[in-house]
């Protein structure tokens, strides 16, 4: 196998030819928060959390590194206070749409958010993929799919109807961010608040923020430590 | 027709068709455009044939249907040659009159002449016409010289000659070279160098490459890209063989939205006429090149103008933009190096290749090079499609083209480059039209729109129609894009509507500076700009909605009364009788009012009231 080393946040990384700049971060314990990235499946881009800076000729181009492969002479920062800044406002657009999610309160958290400054909406689904595209890359069933275009889009059946290839196999509800409730449980609409139970336990890596806590949002939701 | 083999083949058949056409004086050239079409330009065609056809004349005088001429505010537009007589607002009807005075005597109907709305004088001239006068009609031009259908009226005027001249011995990596040392930059709207585009991906690794002509032209009011498909579609043609050679392409696709369906349906037939001609095909004039051309439709979705986007949708796939880490040039259609470009840019390539890239490069401004065609429409005296060298100053666009404001009420902003560009202040007219100036200032060239607002013209209800839009063509696939310009809009509703706070404002910021930052592809990375720019540029506007409640420009329904003057008020009942929620009270012959309750603010009454005697605050 042929190996590049890059340089993510100064430290030197050895990384198979091919791997996304997450998947090698992450093997190095640099956590680059991350929503609709699975290790088994194909990469999409559609949260843009993992967002990072690749500096590239003095020149900084932001792009997410699930989607970005490593290349010889790398250089990747996650972590800069601009990043920082870009990555909390988009879980903050996340939470607001979905605070009934463990997994998204835990991530808007973790991204620094601490007041969201929209009005919550309650709407279930920020339409990651993960359902979808665990229901076409490792079933290759394609029993669903996005619909619509814009703020229209939604998962659904084809035609709103279950067809005969899908088997069921609950593959879609277990990686749904969804599916982990808030601490208190679900919220009622109207009442939606940012819990930030697991805050305490975040504010231990303000020394060393960009490495792995071993966060129990990484155990609750499949990062890529725990798979 | 027979199949042209050589070079010299289509020498000759070019000195055949010179010869042909000389031996007839008198054209009448009759735009049939979609825009001269929509004002019945079709009947007009008709007559004027009908009426050749019954004076015996049909045999000495050449009709040319061609494409659009520009001028669409005036159609049905009549040019006779020679003489260059301009006739607009043509109707069948006038068909008689033109062919006995004009075609038979040679003398002008001084009704159908065009009037010069600022002297208001007759011009005889299309030439003269100051509309036209002041522009460089450098592709535009070419319309008016050919009729769309006819491959042989683009043979005879000189068209494939820069083929030719690049299958008779221009190497590819020349060709390249020429193209780099114009200049060009790509006119759809991100302006990226086309020399690079196209060096970048020969030496992309791989045998099989493509070339795609985007011609999925989405923005509103703007239709310059239509225009040239229709109205000259070998002329892109030529471009993009021209392109496949310096690149190694064997297959090239033209992208075309099916709303345009006169573009399609030209762009197919000229496809069809090409390949009889042996034009496109294997060894095009005994060559090494083999080229052919696909039309695909799009169905109409903005994104689709987005290089990845465009690409998923010809692959068969839902029209989505994918992560760029990769370029197309090296990875695009069916992951295959892929050289996009719009049906402009490819238009531009022939002349480059013609006339030398020094010729080209002597037109515009520093960084961008040669003409760009907009599309001026608004609160202006002439609207149409306008052609000027980069680096005109947008004010002599609006004013010596334009001919200023359209109902004497002041100009307050321009809008270019679309719902991804920005507005900008009069103050910021003396800016040229330059990929990097207009950057700079906020907005861009983008693919050539330019919306010319006067001051009844509120700037955060433009945001607002612009975000509305945007939020509609979004994918939907990134949350920046999706849930940011949702957001956004709920901001700017909130405003429009009253209920705006001044912190809101710097949430707008903040989300506008994260939306444009993080978004997966170029319609998220630039749908701020239309928030941004009027933030920047019409601060006391956004002010006046959030802090005094108050619409200055009298548009955002919840924020304006109708009131009526009472010293202006006759007390006709014209206003009473429209008014659909019988809010209007008055006696006939005495002063009207109007019941705040029941109104609607609908604002017919305004528009029906002959003394102006009903008022906005």
């Amino acid at each position: 196998m042929q190996y590049v080393t890059l340089t993510i946040d100064g430290a030197h990384i050895r990384a198979p030819k091919g791997t996304s700049v997450l998947d090698a971060a992450i093997e190095y314990g640099i956590c680059i928060p991350h929503l609709c990235h699975v290790p088994y499946l194909s990469d999409i881009g559609a949260c843009r959390l993992c967002i990072v800076e690749h500096v590239l000729d003095g020149r900084s181009k932001i792009t997410t590194s699930c989607t970005l492969n490593v290349q010889e002479g790398m250089v990747i920062r996650s972590n800069t206070e601009k990043i920082k800044k870009l990555r909390r406002n988009i879980a903050e657009l996340l939470v607001a749409q979905a605070p009934n999610s463990r997994a998204i309160q835990d991530i808007a958290v973790r991204c620094g958010v601490k007041e969201v400054r929209y009005p919550f909406r309650n709407s279930d689904c920020v339409l990651c993929g993960r359902c979808v595209r665990v229901c076409r890359s490792l079933w290759q069933a394609n029993a669903i799919d996005f619909v619509g275009r814009g703020k229209d889009r939604h998962v659904d059946f084809p035609f709103g109807v279950r067809p005969d290839f899908c088997k069921r196999c609950g593959a879609c509800v277990q990686l749904c961010p969804m599916s982990i409730t808030p601490c208190d449980g679900p919220m009622k609409t109207g009442e939606e608040y940012l819990c930030g139970k697991c805050e305490a336990q975040l504010a231990v890596t303000e020394d060393m923020p960009d490495s792995c806590v071993w966060c129990a949002l990484g155990q609750g939701f499949q990062c890529g430590r725990y798979t | 027709m027979t199949r042209l083999s050589s070079i010299r083949e289509l020498d000759d058949l070019r000195e055949r068709l010179g010869n042909e056409r000389n031996a007839i004086e008198k054209t009448l050239i009759l735009c049939g455009g979609t825009g001269c079409r929509a004002s019945r330009s079709q009947d007009v065609i008709d007559a004027v044939k009908e009426e050749l056809a019954v004076k015996g004349l049909d045999k000495d005088v050449h009709v040319r249907i061609t494409g659009c001429h520009g001028f669409c505010e005036q159609g049905p537009i009549v040019v006779f040659e020679p003489g260059n007589i301009l006739y607009c607002h043509v109707s069948p009807e006038d068909a008689p009159e033109i062919i006995s005075k004009t075609v038979s005597d040679g003398e002008a109907v001084e009704r159908l002449l065009y009037t010069d709305p600022v002297s208001g004088k007759k011009i005889l001239k299309a030439s003269d016409v100051p509309f036209y006068a002041a522009q460089d009609r450098h592709l535009l031009s070419w319309n008016s010289r050919l009729d769309p259908c006819v491959i042989e009226d683009y043979i005879a005027i000189g068209g494939y000659g820069a083929l030719a001249k690049t299958l008779a011995g221009i190497a590819p990596k020349k060709v390249i070279r020429e193209i780099e040392a114009s200049g060009l930059r790509g006119r759809g709207g991100g302006g990226f160098p086309t020399g690079r585009k196209w060096a970048e991906c020969r030496e992309a690794p791989g045998d099989e490459k493509y070339v795609i002509c985007n011609a999925d032209e989405g923005d509103p009011g703007a239709y310059m890209d239509r225009c040239v498909l229709e109205g000259n579609p070998h002329l892109v043609f030529e471009g993009m063989m021209i392109g496949a050679w310096a690149v190694g392409a064997r297959q090239g696709y033209i992208y075309v939205r099916n709303e345009y369906p006169l573009a399609v349906k030209h762009a197919r037939l000229a496809v069809k006429q090409a390949r009889e001609i042996g034009l496109l095909g294997e060894n095009i004039l005994g060559s090494p090149l083999s080229f052919d051309i696909a039309i695909a439709r799009g169905g109409g979705a903005f994104v689709c103008g987005e290089s990845t986007a465009l690409m998923a949708s010809l692959e068969g796939k839902v029209g989505e933009p994918r992560a760029k880490d990769v370029h197309t040039v090296l990875d695009g259609l069916w992951h295959k190096p892929t050289v996009l470009n719009n049906v402009e840019t490819w238009a531009n390539v022939p002349d480059i290749i013609l006339n030398g890239s020094t010729r080209f490069a002597s037109k515009g401004s520093k960084h961008s090079k040669g003409t760009k065609i907009l599309a001026l429409t608004g609160h202006v005296k002439n609207t149409g499609l306008v052609e000027v060298a980069m680096g005109t100053p947008i004010r002599s666009v609006v004013f010596d083209i334009g001919g200023g404001p359209s109902d004497g009420k002041p100009i307050k902003a321009v809008q270019t480059g679309g719902p991804s560009g920005g507005c900008l202040p009069v103050d910021k007219f003396d800016l040229p039209v330059d990929f990097d100036a207009l950057a700079e200032a906020g907005s861009m060239v983008g693919s050539g729109g330019m919306v010319v607002m006067n001051e009844d013209t509120c700037m955060v209800d433009v945001a607002k129609y612009f975000l509305t839009f945007l939020q509609d063509e979004s994918c939907g696939k990134c949350a920046p894009c999706r849930l940011g310009i949702d957001r956004m809009l709920e901001i700017i509703t909130d405003i429009t509507e009253g209920r705006g706070t001044p912190k809101q404002i710097e949430l707008l910021e903040d989300l506008a500076y994260t939306v444009s930052e993080t978004a997966l592809c170029g319609l998220g990375k630039t749908a701020p700009n239309p928030v941004l720019s009027t933030l920047r540029y019409f601060p006391e506007e956004y002010e006046a909605h959030i802090n005094r409640k108050q619409c200055p420009a009298g548009v955002c329904q919840a924020l304006i009364t109708y009131e009526i003057d009472p010293e202006k008020c006759t007390g006709c009942g014209k206003c009473k009788k429209a008014c659909p929620h019988e809010a209007i009270k008055g006696e006939k012959k005495q002063v009207h009012a109007i019941n705040a309750q029941q109104c609607q603010k609908c604002g017919i009454c305004r528009s029906e009231c002959k003394f102006e005697a009903i008022y906005v605050h």
